[in-house]
């Protein structure tokens, strides 16, 4: 009953890429081929979360982009989660001209729906810039390119530093499974909460989810079970729960009250060991202090099953789209060009912003030691995914398998007829 | 000069000068129009949405889906009977709780006890407060490092689960709803006693009654028309609920119910027609009370 | 005399007993209000006071620092502007819309007279979600054909509709029903006096509304500014946004720090406070007409 052809392209895709870029400067990339600015009248841009940092580097880059090219641009912010909610009906309204928006099904979607424009002419300006791989991931089904990536980040463990060493942890030299668990029986036994997971917003544990089911049954099958491809009921995804249920015990144990900044303030107050999260929060660290922010670390989730090992990681990628509803659909291609190229991202970096570029052209020698330690979790893995609910279909990802894990959360013992019910919902999907 | 023993209708004596016919027209024709066109077209056109396959887009997408969308949401959505059930939790809670708390406190502050005004206010205040404003201060009360939390003697690192934990965040959720309902219908009720006449209590008092006699024998039996109000603003508002749920727990179905699901299927790029069956569904059981409520309204006036 | 004495008698149990129970609901009552006021509380003490200290700790300082705060980083004034541009047209208008047909309804006898009031009614009871996915492509639809496609969507104007046309059925109801009682002979006596619909409309009847509309102006205005899905689905434009949404917008901004947020809560509740606690008797006498016959 369900067509997965929209589900294969940009996940083997990206597969192909090998190392994903990111790690030292192209070799020849030609700059800006002498693109100068062109006038294309006033421009909107819509921006995506509304937290202190955002609002920050996107005031920041908006100001040197019109001191550098001279045109305006009306920078219009929006709340993250309300911004993705309506996107349907502010892409078919008024859509500002160029936005943020994310890789994966999402943007395939409204590509295939036409509401997308097509920006292959940018890619063929400043194509250069990217690996091939993200080239790949930016392509809608048609085979045209519809967006242009500016950052990614990992998904793994974060910790602070300081309190590693007070429980005389080392993360970084975790090799197996069974050590992971010695660190959080470590952890807990010092009172404080092992590994933090809040999960009121439904999506939060999918990384922990995307994570184990990629170290124990490896990338393929990951993929394969979110196309539809592979059962929910399959033994294999069973041991995935089996493991998730190892960890619940270290857990705190208010995981359905709170959300993703539930876990965060446990870690900005020192209350937990590791927390399994996309980096992306970093900025926030850096915003209660300096200090705050070097204590902040990451090393990839630990190793299951050896056939596997630690090869794949979810690194959602973001980036830009052009609105085709938009009013000046040309400023927005020039605007999301320059936004994504080096310019745009040193002028990201230069406002304090603490992401990572997906630019290849991009000088990451200003990059500080997490930035750094971002890019070598991402450059370690051999397969990229964008994270559960950017790789499947959405009438799936968040009504049937978010409140799936929350039931599981809340009892493990359960799972067998949970895993029978989410297979159930798939199949009743209606045909895309 | 009109003859009372039949209700002469105006228009027999004279017809309306083609001005006033305008008047009349346009007085009637243009709300009405208005209404029409931007509450019941839509209501029509989602009834009729739901029984298609759309993802909302493109107008020449929609299939003709017939009842797939419901056999879904009956057979193949588990998460449909918990919001059921949490609905009817509501309906009871507030049905047998916190509907007859506000008309108790109503009868009360009518009989003006000591400081009958400043209670009147106070239970009032939370329903002039909007759905973010109250979710803001119930968050803060609740919230790990918050008051609750902290008169139970938790800080952040192991707080009492609250609204994950299912065993009681029902009542948590049905507690601040009726912090604002059984203000609404305190003063419902409120307003309907101020009406009843006082020699009616005064008489049962000289007879002996005891309050409670006097309320229920006299009192009750007076509010009619106000008891079918609040029973059915009862009833529709424990269907309707969406706003408090929403603040506590996003789009999410942390607990469902039937206005989340709506919500849930109709927002974001997993947008489908199952979300118009889902508020077909909910208009469906709010039918029943709403017919009640016409009838008891216009009674006198349809024959 | 025995019926005397034990009149007295239940007198004095019933004034001990109303004690007794003024005590308790002044106690429910103070509880009632605990969650506002320890928000106010909280929103007089700087965050780092609180996170350094404990929350329940006695306050260092108490200042209104966070109010200024608020008011200058939550850009509180360009949205409180925006829930009065919404608010104060959307009840001009539905309480002029709706006394037209209370007006026609019950001082003329017309056959669909009923039927048109019944319509109404039941419109208002509609959840509002049932309205959303055709309104949405309603409004672009028009908005195309005047050849601005921010003519309804993502514009104040199209909230204000969608709200007088959803509040039109409360506003008919309780004006037809106020209108009942008044007495027949005052339109009778200005027909025969060859009074025009409009001249009996404008010089007799409105002026006889003004409780009615003055009660559903009060009851209305704290309605639609409290009202929090139809800006949030049918707006994208932050800077137009009313207060209720973007107060869901600052809740993600500024989640770290409560007591600001607070203090932005208490903000944009004020003006519905305020309208309350001055307003009061508005309040309750345009229920009363709203839920049973005058």
């Amino acid at each position: 009953m369900m067509s997965d052809q929209n589900n294969g392209i940009s996940r083997r895709s990206v597969l192909k890429g090998a190392a994903v870029g990111g790690l030292g400067i192209a070799a020849g990339g030609s700059l800006l081929a002498g693109c100068g600015s062109k006038d294309v009248g006033p421009m909107k841009w819509g921006g995506r979360g509304l937290e202190e940092s955002s609002v920050q580097w996107h005031e920041a880059v908006k100001t040197a982009y019109e001191t550098a090219t001279g045109n305006t641009v009306t920078l219009n912010m929006n709340d993250a989660n309300a911004f993705q909610n309506n996107l349907s009906q502010y892409l078919q309204g008024t859509p500002d001209d160029g936005f943020d928006w994310m890789a994966g099904y999402r943007m395939q979607f409204y590509a295939d729906q036409g509401l997308l424009e097509d920006v292959s002419s940018v890619w063929d300006e400043i194509g250069d810039q990217f690996a091939e791989s993200y080239k790949i991931a930016s392509t809608g089904s048609d085979g045209k390119q519809y967006f242009l990536p500016t950052s990614w980040y990992p998904w793994g463990l974060h910790y602070r530093k300081s309190t590693m060493t007070e429980l005389g942890l080392d993360p970084e030299n975790i090799a197996t499974w069974d050590d992971f668990m010695k660190m959080l029986e470590a952890t807990k036994k010092k009172g404080l909460i092992g590994y933090a997971l809040g999960d009121k917003g439904g999506w939060e544990a999918m990384g922990t989810f995307d994570i184990l089911n990629a170290r124990i049954n490896g990338y393929q099958f990951h993929v394969d079970l979110l196309a539809g491809k592979e059962k929910w009921t399959d033994a294999k995804v069973a041991e995935v729960f089996k493991y998730f249920e190892m960890m619940i015990p270290y857990m705190n144990k208010n995981v359905l009250d709170i959300s993703w900044e539930g876990m965060r303030d446990l870690l900005l107050q020192k209350k937990c060991g590791a927390m399994m999260m996309g980096s992306w929060f970093s900025g926030d660290f850096k915003t209660l202090s300096q200090a705050d922010y070097d204590d902040l670390w990451i090393v990839p989730f630990p190793e299951i099953n050896p056939e596997h090992g630690r090869d794949t990681i979810d690194a959602p990628i973001d980036g830009l789209c052009v609105a085709a509803n938009g009013e000046n659909t040309e400023g927005g291609k020039e605007l999301v060009k320059w936004l994504a190229s080096k310019d745009g991202m040193q002028a990201r970096l230069d406002s304090g912003n603490t992401f990572t570029s997906a630019n290849n052209g991009q000088d990451t020698s200003s990059y500080d030691p997490f930035q750094k330690q971002q890019l070598a979790v991402m450059g370690e893995a051999k397969y990229i995914t964008q994270f559960l609910d950017r790789d499947t279909r959405q009438d799936f990802a968040n009504p049937v398998v978010a409140p799936a894990i929350q039931n599981f959360l809340r009892a493990p013992k359960d799972i067998n007829k949970i895993l029978e019910s989410v297979q159930a919902q798939w199949d009743a999907l209606p045909a895309l | 000069m009109t003859s009372t023993a039949t209700n002469t209708p105006v228009r027999r004596r004279r017809a309306f000068s083609r001005k006033d016919r305008l008047t009349l027209t346009a007085f009637v024709g243009i709300p009405t129009a208005f209404h029409v066109l931007l509450v019941w077209v839509p209501a029509i056109g989602t009834i009729g949405l739901s029984f298609t396959f759309w993802s909302g887009i493109h107008i020449s997408d929609i299939k003709w889906a017939g009842f797939e969308n419901y056999n879904n949401i009956f057979t193949g959505t588990p998460v449909f009977w918990d919001a059921i059930q949490n609905n009817v939790i509501w309906l009871l809670w507030f049905g047998l709780i916190a509907t007859p708390l506000g008309i108790l406190l109503a009868y009360q502050i009518d009989r003006q006890i000591r400081g009958h005004r400043f209670y009147e206010s106070a239970f009032f205040v939370p329903v002039v407060l909007s759905l973010a404003v109250t979710g803001i201060i119930w968050n803060f009360m609740l919230q790990p490092g918050g008051f609750v939390q902290g008169i139970m003697g938790r800080d952040i690192s192991n707080p009492i689960s609250i609204y994950g934990n299912y065993d009681i965040n029902t009542y948590v959720i049905l507690g601040i709803a009726s912090w604002r309902h059984i203000g609404y219908i305190m003063l419902l009720y409120l307003s309907g006693l101020k009406s009843v006449d006082p020699s009616l209590k005064e008489a049962a008092a000289i007879d002996g009654a005891t309050e409670w006699q006097t309320f229920r024998k006299v009192i009750l039996p007076t509010m009619k028309p106000v008891n079918i109000i609040i029973i059915v603003i009862t009833v529709i508002d424990s269907l309707r609920a969406f706003d408090i749920v929403y603040m506590i727990y996003g789009s999410s179905t942390g607990w469902p119910i039937l206005g989340i699901l709506v919500f849930q299927n109709i927002s974001g790029g997993g947008m489908s027609m199952k979300g118009a069956a889902y508020a077909v569904i909910l208009f469906a059981l709010c039918i029943g009370p709403m017919i009640t409520y016409l009838k008891q309204s216009f009674a006198e006036d349809v024959k | 005399m025995t019926t005397l004495a034990s009149q007295t008698k239940y007198k004095n149990t019933q004034k001990t007993k109303d004690r007794i129970i003024s005590i308790f609901i002044g106690f429910f009552a103070l509880a009632w209000l605990f969650p506002i006021a320890w928000t106010i509380w909280s929103s007089l003490r700087p965050y780092n006071d609180v996170i350094a200290n404990g929350v329940f700790s006695v306050p260092k300082t108490l200042n209104f620092d966070n109010y200024y705060n608020a008011i200058r980083l939550m850009k509180l004034p360009m949205y409180l502007t925006n829930s009065m541009l919404i608010t104060v047209p959307a009840v001009l208008l539905t309480l002029g819309f709706g006394s037209l047909i209370a007006f026609v309804v019950s001082r003329y006898s017309f056959k669909f007279n009923v039927a048109l009031l019944l319509f109404f009614t039941a419109g208002n009871l509609l959840p509002q979600q049932l309205v959303f996915i055709p309104l949405f492509k309603m409004y672009l639809w028009i908005g195309d054909l005047f050849g601005n496609r921010a003519l309804l969507y993502d514009s104040i104007l199209g909230v204000v509709l969608i709200h007088v046309a959803f509040q039109l059925g409360f506003a008919t109801f309780v004006l037809s029903s106020y209108l009942k009682t008044i007495p027949k002979e005052i339109s009778e006596s200005a027909m025969v006096d060859g009074a025009s619909v409009w001249v009996h409309y404008t010089q007799i009847i409105l002026p006889l509304l003004r409780p009615p509309l003055a009660s559903l102006a009060v009851l209305m205005s704290t309605w639609i500014y409290n009202d929090f899905f139809w800006a949030l689905v049918l707006m994208k434009s932050d800077s137009k946004r009313p207060i209720t949404s973007a107060l869901a917008r600052l809740q993600g901004e500024f989640v770290t720090d409560f007591n600001l947020l607070a203090a932005g809560a208490i903000v944009a509740a004020l003006p519905t406070l305020i309208v309350f606690i001055v307003l009061r008797k508005q309040f309750v006498s345009g229920l009363t007409l709203g839920s049973t016959k005058g």
